[in-house]
């Protein structure tokens, strides 16, 4: 009953289009991430979802009923907000109990209710606080807990990690994704930090520009980008693309860089794709996949960034740009001319002026 | 930060000379409402700073007790005086928050441009002087002259502009959020406003209440015109404590001044918590 479908649905302000037809299906217990930069049109899905904003086109169906003009209200979603909205005049206690209390329960049920989740939350010595002089953190839990405890079927979270401390943020992950598998929710997360997204979420609607650019489970997401935008925005840092032209040469299909040189040949399964196209294009393969190697492409280190567990090597500039992350020290300095070998197998070719990749079979 | 002595001593004289400006002359006025006449009067030739035989006389005048060795009846003492000024102020006040304050949130909420805003604004940018000539003359066909009723509708009226730009802006700054949380957990609009918002707003409500009332209670001008006799206020009485014989009555008035000062600085005291602390709300900004 509680499956979410977002069908053609448009949202324009004034002339400026937020969401350009978005049709999304996210399933009956689902934990789905909308996923983009900021602007993406990722919170006015949201909104629409919880009946803040009307749709300018389109439906938003909740198992097979049509959310259309039903308000905030009565569509029974619990929602968490970026800035905790919590209502400051009241006690850690009343908060939490404004749900139930909002729907009619007895005291004897709201004491049980606010008990279980304050124990859940950790905020049981915290109950009789007053709001306004709890930390970041606690509000957070706060706001958590106070959604949480009409124990809905749908569960909204716009961002509710970004204004809490990192060493927090870890654990709320955690508790975020415990609190799912309990309740077995359907939760839509908003954000735009990719290391929430990839690691509470089932699958992942990445967003730019009001448009949806590719919905799959993290790791679909990660290795098989759908195009341009999302090998670059998933991964930190994102892929490397390089632009040149597909050539034969007696090894098979590579892909002429340029002054870079050519690649080592492309993998069987990529081929009819990239022999069909057209023109320029990208090609692209993961920073954490470069391995120095004796032959492959030489470019010059422009900066190298050590940050404990790992080595962020940037190589050339401009368009030839290309990032490389080691897990150990690899002893470059800047100035110095590396030789990086892209991965043989897990390579992907984008189309230059589409920007959409070129697989098997399309 | 080291500072050089001549800026330091100069700091500290401007800092006086503000001081000075503000607190010399009610200095003078707490000292003059206790002086006896010979202390005050125009004619007087023992002008002190402190008094030197200090006095209630005063206050007995004002109040009808004695005519303070004064050859002056007064038709009526300070008491009315005192009511009405509080009366008209405190409902003036009421009315201008209460429409005020609807209007803000109305405006903030669910409004759109800046016409309406800025046309209420304007209204106060208006002097009172160029419409009160026919506000007098349309309270008097309504029969509203002389009454504190008429007086305080008409500062409701005068004051509302101030409220309402206050309040607009306070309600602009709390997120909106905090209350659709609560429409979302299936709170009613009206429910709300009044549960949730108006709570949240405790302080900011009790300062512009307070910005609003010293506006009504200090009024001159709008008093002046729009009552006689009856229900005239405390600085509209004031003005009438004069005789021929003797002048301005500036003892009386002290006294009178020292009583006015009263209700204004009660209330600021009681919501000085809420002036120094501010807008401080539950949620961060962005």
């Amino acid at each position: 009953m509680s499956a979410i479908h977002l069908k053609n649905l448009v949202k324009k302000f004034g002339d400026f289009t937020a969401l350009k037809t978005m049709d999304l299906e996210i399933a009956d217990g689902e934990f789905m991430a909308l996923l983009g930069p900021s602007g993406c049109g990722k919170s006015t899905t949201m909104n629409m979802i919880a009946g803040m904003e009307e749709p300018t086109g389109g439906k938003i169906l909740f198992g097979e009923r049509d959310m259309a003009g039903v308000p905030m209200g009565r569509r029974g979603v619990g929602f968490v907000f970026q800035n905790y909205a919590i209502f400051t005049h009241m006690t850690v206690r009343q908060n939490l109990a404004y749900g139930p209390r909002m729907r009619g329960a007895g005291k004897a049920e709201i004491d049980r209710r606010v008990g279980a989740i304050a124990k859940m939350l950790q905020l049981s010595p915290l109950l009789d606080r007053k709001a306004d002089r709890l930390s970041v953190n606690i509000l957070q839990r706060v706001a958590i807990g106070r959604s949480a405890i009409m124990e809905r079927a749908i569960f909204l979270l716009d961002e509710p990690l970004s204004n809490v401390d990192a060493a927090f943020r870890a654990v709320m992950r955690t508790e975020l994704k415990q609190l799912q598998r309990q309740f077995k929710q359907t939760m839509v997360y908003v954000t735009h930090d990719q290391l929430e997204a990839m690691t509470m979420a089932d699958r992942i609607a990445v967003m730019d520009h009001g448009v949806l650019q590719q919905v799959g489970t993290p790791l679909e997401v990660y290795n098989n980008p759908a195009n341009v935008f999302v090998a670059r925005f998933i991964g930190a840092p994102g892929m490397n693309l390089l632009k040149g032209r597909p050539a034969e040469s007696d090894r098979g299909l590579v892909i002429d860089l340029g002054p870079l040189g050519v690649t080592p040949p492309l993998p069987e399964q990529l081929v009819p794709a990239v022999r069909a196209a057209r023109g320029e294009v990208l090609y692209g393969f993961r920073p954490e996949q470069v391995t120095l190697a004796a032959r492959g492409l030489s470019i010059l280190v422009s900066f190298v960034e050590r940050i404990g567990a790992r080595t962020i090597v940037h190589l050339g500039e401009g368009e030839s740009a290309v990032k490389a992350v080691f897990e150990n020290d690899v002893g470059l300095s800047i100035g110095e001319t590396a030789i990086v070998a892209p991965p043989a197998s897990s390579v992907r070719v984008f189309d230059a002026a589409s920007g959409l990749a070129l697989r098997a079979g399309g | 930060m080291k500072r050089s002595v001549p800026f330091e001593i100069f700091r500290y004289a401007a800092i006086l000379a503000a001081i000075a400006v503000t607190l010399v002359p009610i200095l003078w006025m707490v000292s003059m409402a206790f002086k006896p006449i010979g202390e005050w009067s125009a004619t007087g030739t023992d002008l002190t700073w402190w008094p030197k035989h200090p006095t209630l006389a005063n206050f007995q005048f004002v109040f009808g007790e004695s005519t303070n060795d004064l050859i002056v009846a007064l038709d009526h003492t300070a008491l009315k005086p005192i009511l009405s000024s509080l009366l008209s102020a405190v409902f003036g006040t009421a009315i201008a928050m209460s429409a005020g304050t609807a209007a803000a949130y109305g405006l903030s909420r669910f409004g759109s441009g800046q016409n309406l805003p800025l046309a209420l604004i304007q209204l106060r940018l208006f002097p009172p002087m160029a419409v009160m000539i026919p506000v007098m003359i349309m309270w008097s066909f309504l029969n509203f002259t002389d009454s504190w009723w008429g007086l305080a509708l008409v500062y409701g009226i005068v004051t509302l502009p101030f409220a309402f730009w206050l309040m607009k802006t306070f309600f602009d700054d709390m997120p909106r959020e905090i209350e659709e949380a609560a429409l979302v957990e299936g709170c009613s609009r009206l429910r709300v406003f009044t549960r949730i918002t108006l709570p949240m707003m405790r302080a900011p409500l009790a300062s512009a209440a307070l910005f609003v009332f010293i506006l009504n209670w200090s009024d001159y001008l709008i008093a002046l015109l729009l009552t006689t006799r009856e229900w005239v206020t405390i600085p509209v009485y004031m003005a009438s404590l004069s005789s021929s014989m003797t002048g301005q009555l500036y003892g009386a008035k002290a006294a009178l001044g020292l009583i006015a000062a009263v209700p204004p600085v009660i209330m600021g005291i009681a919501i000085q918590r809420h002036l120094v602390r501010g807008l401080t709300f539950g949620a961060l900004k962005q």
